[in-house]
Formats: structure tokens, sequence, C-alpha cells
């Protein structure tokens, strides 16, 4: 949790300097710690149904979970989960009438009501980290423009729905099919600016644990989470988990659409800063990641002593394999606590067993099962996509 | 403001439902959000006012006031990009007034 700290700034309202005594506002703010600034976010307004969150911006929201919720547990509470709108939300949704389209290269199109969904197939229940494809973009240097986002823009929940290959079989997939595309009730406020919609491939779509939810920890989306339905993709960043559902689209091509043939892409390649032409590829599957959450960068610890860390780590789009500390030429390994599925966090912990002067940029370094490990060194890439390397923090002994 | 959520109305069936039973029941949903006060630092115009007329119509002024400091040239850029991916409506002639605000702001920020 590099640098997550909470400031105060008193706000003196009122006129001139001698009359009555002004009132005082304070306003919480969150440091980021982001290099260069500005670092400073703001904790209000509160946001209905929402606990405390950095509110990045209040329309569309974009609402950042503060890093003390993962030294909590593993799953997120629902009022603290990030929000994240590309377009402005629909602030109401009638259940009765919502339907979820579901056509193109199908044999019958259907019109399917909630209920419809839901009896769609057996109620599957997955536990999955939802990440933004922009998590820890604030943090990359050089820096890079976009959402500011620090750590927060994450968050693990359990998620009931069907699986979306039961829902398209109400339809019937037709062959040749290759991608399925999702649209939502959110559309853009101008004529001719491109809608929020994305696709994932025809495999990826028959997957058992690829939902069209309606729950997010045992409660009904809230609106700001997706109402009624959300599409989840486990081990893929939320881009695609598409809120308020109201399309389903399989089609037989490519996807051209703006948010998968433009935006949301990464370099193929490793680049540099410097380099502008190069080939992209979608971001699809996430890395895996680890933090320290017993801890803040520039704590104290007791010199001499043994020392326990503790944290949460994932493997990303596979089961996590191991979590080890590594410091400037040292690496414990640590112990994983309880397994909530592949796709979900872990926490992790190790103790040092006796604290000595170099505590400098110590980190955690998760590694999957397929091989998959952070890396030293960020991998910059101009959109700020798919951090993960280690997140390094400075203990100071005394 | 503080804006109160509508509680749902939600019910998920044992497992001993039989199968005809909704193993969900979906009731409405509305929220209100927050009101969004739109405040700007202060700045030349009519960069100012062109941030207001052409900018927070479709976003919170934090989208701008939170980014890292960049050149005059990708201000520009943004700008550009809010017209003709976005199709903001934004008059071209705004795009310089907009990219020396933004300058002007960014260079006065305090270092966090």
């Amino acid at each position: 949790m590099a640098g997550s700290t909470l400031t105060r700034r008193a706000l003196i309202a009122g006129a001139g300097g001698a009359a009555l005594a002004a009132p005082v506002l304070a306003q919480s703010l969150v440091d980021l710690g982001l290099p260069g600034g500005p670092s400073l976010r703001p904790l209000d307004p509160a946001f209905p149904g929402k606990g405390e969150m950095i509110v990045q911006r209040i329309r569309p929201p974009l609402l950042e979970t503060p890093m003390d919720v993962f030294r909590e547990g593993v799953i997120a509470p629902n009022d603290r989960m990030f929000v994240r709108w590309n377009w402005d939300m629909p602030t109401a949704v009638k259940a009765a009438n919502h339907r979820v389209a579901v056509g193109g290269a199908v044999n019958t199109p259907v019109s399917l009501t909630l209920d419809e969904v839901a009896a769609a197939g057996e109620t599957v229940e997955v536990v999955a980290i939802n990440q933004c494809a922009g998590n820890g973009r604030g943090l990359s240097e050089p820096r890079v423009t976009g959402t500011q986002w620090g750590n927060g823009a994450m968050g693990c929940a359990k998620w009931t729905g069907v699986r979306l290959r039961d829902v398209l079989a109400k339809a019937g997939v037709t062959e040749g099919a290759k991608r399925v595309r999702f649209a939502g009730l959110d559309v853009p406020l101008t004529d001719g600016a491109p809608q929020f919609i994305k696709s994932i491939p025809m495999d990826i779509a028959l997957r058992d644990d690829v939902l069209v939810a309606w729950a997010m920890n045992g409660e009904p989306l809230p609106l700001l989470h997706g109402f009624p339905l959300r599409i989840v993709v486990p081990g893929w960043f939320s881009t695609y988990w598409v809120k308020m559902l109201s399309t389903i689209e399989v089609l037989t091509g490519e996807d051209d659409s703006y948010y998968v043939a433009k935006s949301y892409r990464m370099p193929a390649a490793p680049i540099t800063p410097e380099d502008k032409d190069f080939a992209t590829v979608p971001i699809t599957e996430m890395p895996p990641r680890a933090f320290i959450t017993s801890h803040a960068d520039g704590a104290v610890v007791a010199q001499g002593q043994a020392l326990t860390l503790e944290g949460i780590a994932m493997g990303g789009a596979a089961a996590l394999a191991r979590v080890d500390l590594v410091g400037d030429g040292w690496e414990l390994p640590c112990t994983l606590g309880p397994d909530e599925g592949p796709y979900a966090f872990r926490r992790w912990q190790v103790t040092v067993p006796q604290v000595t002067a170099n505590l400098a940029q110590i980190g955690v370094r998760a590694a999957n099962i397929t091989g998959a490990v952070q890396p030293e060194t960020l991998a910059w890439n101009p959109s700020g996509y798919a951090r993960n390397v280690i997140e390094r923090i400075t203990l100071r002994p005394q | 403001m503080r804006a109160a959520a509508i509680p749902l109305a939600f019910l998920a069936l044992a497992l001993a439902a039989c199968d005809s039973a909704p193993v969900v029941t979906f009731a409405d949903a509305s929220i209100t959000l927050p009101d969004d006060p739109i405040e700007l630092p202060a700045g030349p115009e009519p960069g100012r006012t062109a941030v207001l007329e052409n900018c927070t119509a479709c976003h919170s002024p934090s989208t701008m006031l939170q980014q890292p400091k960049v050149s005059r040239e990708k201000w520009e850029g943004i700008a550009r990009k809010m017209i003709e991916v976005y199709k903001a409506p934004v008059d071209p002639q705004a795009i310089g007034p907009i990219a020396d605000y933004m300058v002007h702001v960014q260079a006065s920020q305090p270092p966090r």
C-alpha cells in the first residue's frame, strides 16, 4: 500500500479575520503517493450505498477503494468495491421492463426478461477479483494520462448468476460464431460517440465460470455496480464485465468497435516511452499481483525484533502458486492463507526473524501456476494498463 | 449532498426450492447521485470559460485537474480526441484557450 496516507485539511469558512468565530469544515483527503502529483484526493461526496471511498470523479462516477479495506479480508464489502463508469450511468431501472436481447449469429433472436435469464440454467457462484485495466495507472513513471488510479481500482467478491453459455443457448449460437459482444444501458451523451460495448472470444464465453450475474456478495447488484445484471469473466480485467447488461450479440468476425479495436489495448511487445508506432493487442487476462497491507510505506518497525508482514495476492488468470518477500539480494517465502478459488485474493504472511538495518524497498512478488511472475521493473505502456511491477515500500527500523 | 439508496427486496431461495421456483426476485432500483459542484481554479480567460462551456457538460473537472503535468501539445491533442472520438460539441476555436488554461493551472499546482 505504497504511500496511501490520510491527511486532513482544515478549510476555514467565513469572512474576514475579526468578527465571529468561523465554522471549521474539515475535508478528508487521501494522498495516493502519485509521483510528481497531483496526488491528493477527496473522500467525499458520499455516494448512495457506498462507505468511505476515494472520489476520483463525481460524474461519471470513479470511486477508488482505500487500501485499508484490503487489510480486513479478501472480500471487498459491496459498499467499498471500486466503481468505474465510462459514460453517465442510468440512475433507475424498472425490473419488470428490463430485457436482455440475445441476437446476432443466433438461430432465434430472443428478448429475455430478468426471470427468464435467471432461469436459463443452474445458479452458479464464483469468487473473483474485479480489477480495472488501468489500476495503478497513476503510479506509472513516466506518468501517463487517463484516470489517475492508485492501486485501489480492484476488489474481490462472490458473484452469483447463470452461465453465459446457458443464456446463449436460449437463442442458439450458429456455426462460425467467433465472439460474443455485450452492451449495457449506459449510452454516450453525444451523438455518434462510441457506446461502451465489449466482446470476448467464443471459447471464453462458453467457459464454466463466465456468468451473467445478478448478485454480489449475496446482495442484488447495486446500480453503481451494474444492476440488474453484469457479465463476470474471472481472471480477465473488468473492462469486459459489462454492467446493466441489455444486449448480447454473437459475432462471426473480429470486433471492430472502438473499445475493443482502438482502446483498452497494450503494446504487443515491450516498448519504451520514446516508441511511437507499435503493434497492439487487447488487454485481456490479468497478471499476478501482491500487496503488503500490514504496513504502509515509511512505517517504523522495531530494530532487532521479529517482524510479521501480511497482505493479499492474486494469481490473475490462473491460481496463485507462491508469494515471496523480496529485498535487496534476499527473499523469504510467504505462507498462503485459505484458498477461496483460483480467481480470488489470497492472504499471505511472512515473519522476518530479526529486523536489521536494511528494510529499504522491500516488496512482495506473486507467481501463478502457469509460471507468470511479477517483474522487477514496470512494463511501461502509454495507457498505463495491467500494472503488475513488484510494489515496494521502505520500513524504518528504530 | 448525501443521497440515500432505495432498499431492494431480494430473495435467494434455499436449495430445497423446487425447480419451478425463481432463484432470485428482482425489484426496481433507483439512486440519487451526489451533485457535481464543478469548481475550477482561477486561470486565464477565455480558457477558463471555454473549459466550463465545453468540458464539464460531460464530466467533472477532476478529469482534467488530476492529470499529471503534460505539454500544451498534449492538452490540445486531448481536446481534439474529445471532438474526434467522443464527438464532444467543442468549437475547434476553443482548443487553444482550453490548452492555455490547463497549462496555467498545472504550472500553478502545489507539488502534491
